[in-house]
């Protein structure tokens, strides 16, 4: 059974089709990278699987569970958005960390708020925190930033700050983690940093969605590359046959352009 | 030095009701503020406009007129007065006014902190509540200190509009030498009042800011 199987998701905003008829899977501990012009469509997809957008229709199935189903309102209920939230995670363009929270706190803080609608949380409270401290320490290391715990976002380069918002998302264990343009918004000496982290979680075998202008980067680590174009899939399949070898004249036309410029 | 000893025992008296005006001012307006900016802010249509417009009303027109519309309306139009307090008259007519002006500096503050702080706690499984309480509160706060100090730097002095619907304040009290005893210093002097009491604001504000000072928005 895939992880995520989503099926002929369609999304207007207004007159204009930002996805036509999307559908995709993914199985567990696969990395799938999205690329394409911008305003193809990848963010707003993102944004739909992450329920920040509600698709017109089609359906978002998670490990066989169905989260969304335009046809069928039991599934978009505001109240059991939330809950649903918590399959995916999201790394945002602009990190959108806490400002006034340090970079611990910024990992550990949803992760508290949600532990305190366990039933067990009032006993054992001390056990709870410590068990959520360490995993964010943990997680902190292992994106090299266990030095800056009490450091504060505005305190830290764009490069740090992605990496803390990396372990901010993988603190909630998510099923699947999205990416969206996780470098755009740094230096380029500052974008290897990020690409690395993200690398050494597809080796890990993290279940994730990349949406990237890194075309080298996207060649590497992904299992599956995805090309869109105007709200649709124009390609998908391996990256060494997508980027080597595209079978789509639109697909050739991008990739040439872009390794050109 | 007798006289002096005099004036500085009246003023004070005066000084006492300036500042209870502030004070009962402030506890009213600033949560009725918070109330007319979610109003300002609804997403229903006729309660935006609404306030809006009422928004726009007060802010509009001068709060002497205020004053006396909240003092002499009710008896204009109903033959009774509502307010046969002048002091209750003017904390009422304050309220109004400064509710309003507060309204549009949280309104900014709000709208100011950037979408991406909301969607991160959405996505992270935080409720509505919680994305307020945890996220976006301390970040509004500190966009909004500066603009709410001037703002209540202002109230200060504006307290002594009420004077016009007969409230016994400081320059109600100064104005009184003036026509009894032809002395114009008392006048004068109460603005030491004000100023003293405008610095030792000055200062508190200067604390909260520089206690804000640990993240950047």
């Amino acid at each position: 059974m895939s992880v995520l199987d989503v099926r002929n998701i369609r999304k207007c905003f207004g007159d204009t089709t930002v996805l036509d008829d999307i559908s995709f899977t993914l199985e567990k501990g696969e990395t799938l990278s999205i690329i394409g012009a911008s305003g193809s469509g990848k963010t707003t997809l993102l944004r739909c699987l992450n329920f920040l957008e509600t698709p017109d229709s089609g359906k978002i199935i998670v490990n066989g569970e169905t989260l969304f189903d335009a046809d069928d309102k039991n599934t978009q209920r505001e109240s059991e958005k939330r809950k649903k939230r918590l399959h995916f995670g999201l790394v945002f363009q602009s990190f959108n960390l806490f400002p006034q929270h340090n970079v611990l706190k910024n990992v550990t803080l949803a992760c508290e708020l949600l532990a305190k609608e366990r039933v067990d949380y009032k006993q054992n409270k001390r056990a709870i925190q410590k068990e959520i401290e360490n995993n964010a320490r943990e997680l902190l290391d292992s994106v090299g930033l266990s030095e800056k715990l009490g450091f504060y976002p505005h305190q830290l380069s764009g490069g740090q700050q992605q990496r803390v918002a990396i372990a901010r998302a993988l603190a909630l264990r998510p099923d699947i983690l999205c990416f969206d343009e996780p470098t755009s918004a740094l230096d380029p000496e500052l974008t290897g940093e990020v690409l690395k982290v993200i690398k050494g979680l597809a080796e890990k075998d993290t279940t994730m969605i990349i949406v990237t202008h890194e075309m080298q980067f996207a060649r590497e680590v992904s299992d599956i590359v995805m090309f869109m174009d105007g709200g649709v899939v124009v390609e998908q399949g391996h990256p060494e046959f997508v980027f080597a070898a595209p079978s789509e004249e639109r697909t050739k036309q991008f990739l040439e352009r872009y390794f050109e410029g | 030095m007798d006289l002096f000893l005099d004036v500085t025992q009246n003023l004070l008296v005066g000084f006492a009701a300036t500042c209870k005006l502030f004070i009962l001012t402030l506890i009213f307006s600033l949560p009725l503020g918070l109330v007319v900016s979610f109003g300002s802010m609804s997403r229903f249509f006729p309660l935006r406009w609404l306030v809006r417009t009422f928004v726009w009303i007060i802010r509009g027109t001068p709060l002497m007129l205020q004053l006396f519309v909240v003092f002499y309306g009710p008896g204009i139009v109903w033959g009774t007065t509502i307010f046969a307090d002048r002091e209750v008259a003017a904390v009422v007519a304050f309220v109004i006014n400064y509710s309003c002006y507060f309204s549009e500096i949280y309104r900014s503050g709000i709208e100011g902190v950037p979408k991406g702080q909301n969607e991160a706690g959405q996505v992270l499984g935080m409720t509505k509540p919680q994305i307020f309480y945890h996220i976006t509160l301390l970040q509004v706060i500190k966009r909004i200190v500066p603009p709410m100090t001037n703002e209540i730097m202002t109230l200060v002095k504006d307290t002594s509009l009420a004077r016009i619907i007969a409230v016994v304040d400081i320059i109600f009290v100064a104005q009184r030498y003036i026509t009894s005893s032809a002395l114009l210093w008392p006048l004068f002097y109460s603005g030491v009042f004000y100023l003293l009491f405008c610095g030792l604001l000055t200062i508190i504000f200067r604390q909260f800011e520089r206690k804000l000072r640990f993240f950047s928005v």
